[in-house]
């Protein structure tokens, strides 16, 4: 091959390698979401509070709350529907653990007791797991809660964002505790587990309340009628004695305050504030 | 110029420090967890990564994932990071990596091979420099093993400088300069059978 032959072929390259994978415009602030989001994921931390004097945040920083307050409304909204779909049957209504009239062939009951037998151990894996996951959220809004807060945060117009995003968290672990707890109650198998998730959610709600974090008077209302709700579930279970007047007076307080209705509305509307 | 005058500090170098010593300074910060000085250190670099990113990859969700990846660990390691090199050398050096391992991953380059081997049966055949010789480059390109392609690109895609590309893939000036010429020579050969009409 001559120099002049290599020359041209060399020109050629160089004018063809500039469009090589030509790229197009950097999509910046989605790949940042998509690093906040996993690194908070990695972690199990939320994003750590900026230190600089600014008050607004930019768009990004909202952004990433966003899919993760997303991330966290799913996950509680599809957690009841996960417990009550592990439920042979599905729901039933309140008045069906007390007993059923229609007798039943053997082989009928040999097939119900197995099909519980089998829902039993994956509610309970599912209610352990779910139980873990709101266990580090509970653990991070105690420490959010009792650090003293910074001037600087405390004169902010914005509340921390660490803390909000705890907060989100909180509420939707509770919604998914509540779900659990009115389709275990409605079967009559309210246990020991749920027990102990209801009273670490109390504790963070308690905790949650008398925070000088939450300023926000509709989140205050909501978090009060939450730890009622939560305070009956507690008693409910801890006395284990399934009793139907009750689990009414439970369900009455949950509908009447409209507790799930304003838990997913809050956390649905947060995240819209959020800019998703 | 009196001697006076010679003592007198110049403004214009102390009102820009050192590159250096703002990303240490830059760096620091991101390590105290200040959530705006990680954006500003993304914001600096990420066009580039990106872009080398999409260049290694050839296809934008993947160029982003890579891109993401590499600030992932970047951010994960930062206290890792000396300073011996830039920040943008180190940034390359993850970026690279993870362009590479992502690509076996998804099995490209396997398919690439196969481009070139059907590519050299053709290359009797005589093309004008269109979109078909283009595309018989860059599916040349493609194909070139993971030592060169890098090299290829970074320099003459990107024009990324020798002292880069070998802080980047951590190996001496001259072995980017050898590269660079297999690589060149290679993509000779694949171009020079079929690319005779326009030559001529």
């Amino acid at each position: 091959m001559s120099a002049e032959h290599n020359d041209r072929i060399d020109e050629l390259l160089a004018r063809g390698a500039r469009d090589y994978n030509q790229p197009g415009s950097v999509p910046r602030d989605e790949m940042w979401a998509r690093i906040e989001a996993s690194r908070r994921a990695r972690s199990g931390q939320t994003t750590k509070p900026v230190r600089t004097g600014r008050v607004a945040r930019p768009l990004w920083i909202w952004s990433g709350v966003g899919i993760a307050a997303a991330l966290i409304l799913s996950v509680g909204i599809g957690i009841g529907r996960r417990v009550e779909r592990a439920t042979p049957g599905g729901p039933l209504p309140v008045a069906a653990n007390t007993g059923r009239a229609t007798p039943k062939t053997d082989l009928a009951v040999a097939d119900e007791a197995e099909r519980s037998a089998a829902a039993g151990t994956s509610r309970d894996s599912i209610i352990g797991k779910l139980r873990e996951e709101t266990k580090g959220t509970d653990r991070r809004a105690h420490e959010l809660a009792s650090r003293q807060l910074s001037p600087s945060l405390e004169q902010s117009a914005e509340p921390n964002l660490a803390y909000r995003l705890v907060v989100l968290q909180h509420l939707a672990g509770s919604e998914a505790m509540i779900t659990a707890f009115r389709t275990a109650a409605r079967r009559g198998d309210v246990d020991v587990q749920l027990a102990s998730w209801a009273r670490e959610l109390l504790s963070t709600t308690r905790m949650l309340e008398a925070s000088a974090a939450t300023q926000d008077p509709t989140m205050k209302r909501l978090l009060e009628d939450l730890d009622l709700v939560i305070a009956q579930i507690v008693q409910y279970a801890t006395h284990g004695t399934n009793n139907s007047e009750e689990l009414d007076l439970i369900e009455q307080s949950i509908t009447s305050r409209g507790v799930i209705t304003k838990l997913r509305g809050t956390v649905s509307a947060r995240t819209s504030a959020a800019g998703t | 110029m009196t001697e006076a005058e010679n003592a007198q500090p110049n403004p214009r170098y102390e009102s820009q420090p050192h590159p250096r010593l703002l990303e240490r300074k830059l760096v620091a910060r991101c390590l105290e967890g200040d959530a705006l000085a990680e954006r500003a250190l993304y914001d600096a670099h990420v066009e580039r990564v990106y872009r080398l990113m999409y260049r290694m990859a050839g296809d934008g969700d993947l160029a982003a994932d890579f891109t993401q990846e590499t600030f992932i660990r970047a951010f994960e390691r930062l206290e890792q990071f000396r300073g011996d090199s830039s920040l943008a050398t180190w940034l390359h050096t993850i970026a690279v990596s993870v362009a590479l391992n992502g690509m076996r991953k998804v099995k490209r380059t396997q398919g690439r091979t196969e481009m070139i081997d059907d590519m050299t049966s053709l290359a009797a055949e005589t093309y004008r420099f269109t979109g078909d010789l283009k595309a018989r480059l860059h599916a040349a390109i493609d194909a070139l093993s993971d030592k060169l392609r890098p090299v290829f690109v970074m320099h003459d895609v990107e024009g990324y400088t020798h002292e880069e590309i070998a802080g980047s893939l951590g190996i001496p000036v001259g072995t980017s300069k050898a590269r660079l010429f297999d690589a060149r020579a290679k993509l000779r050969v694949a171009l020079a059978a079929f690319a005779g009409d326009h030559i001529a």
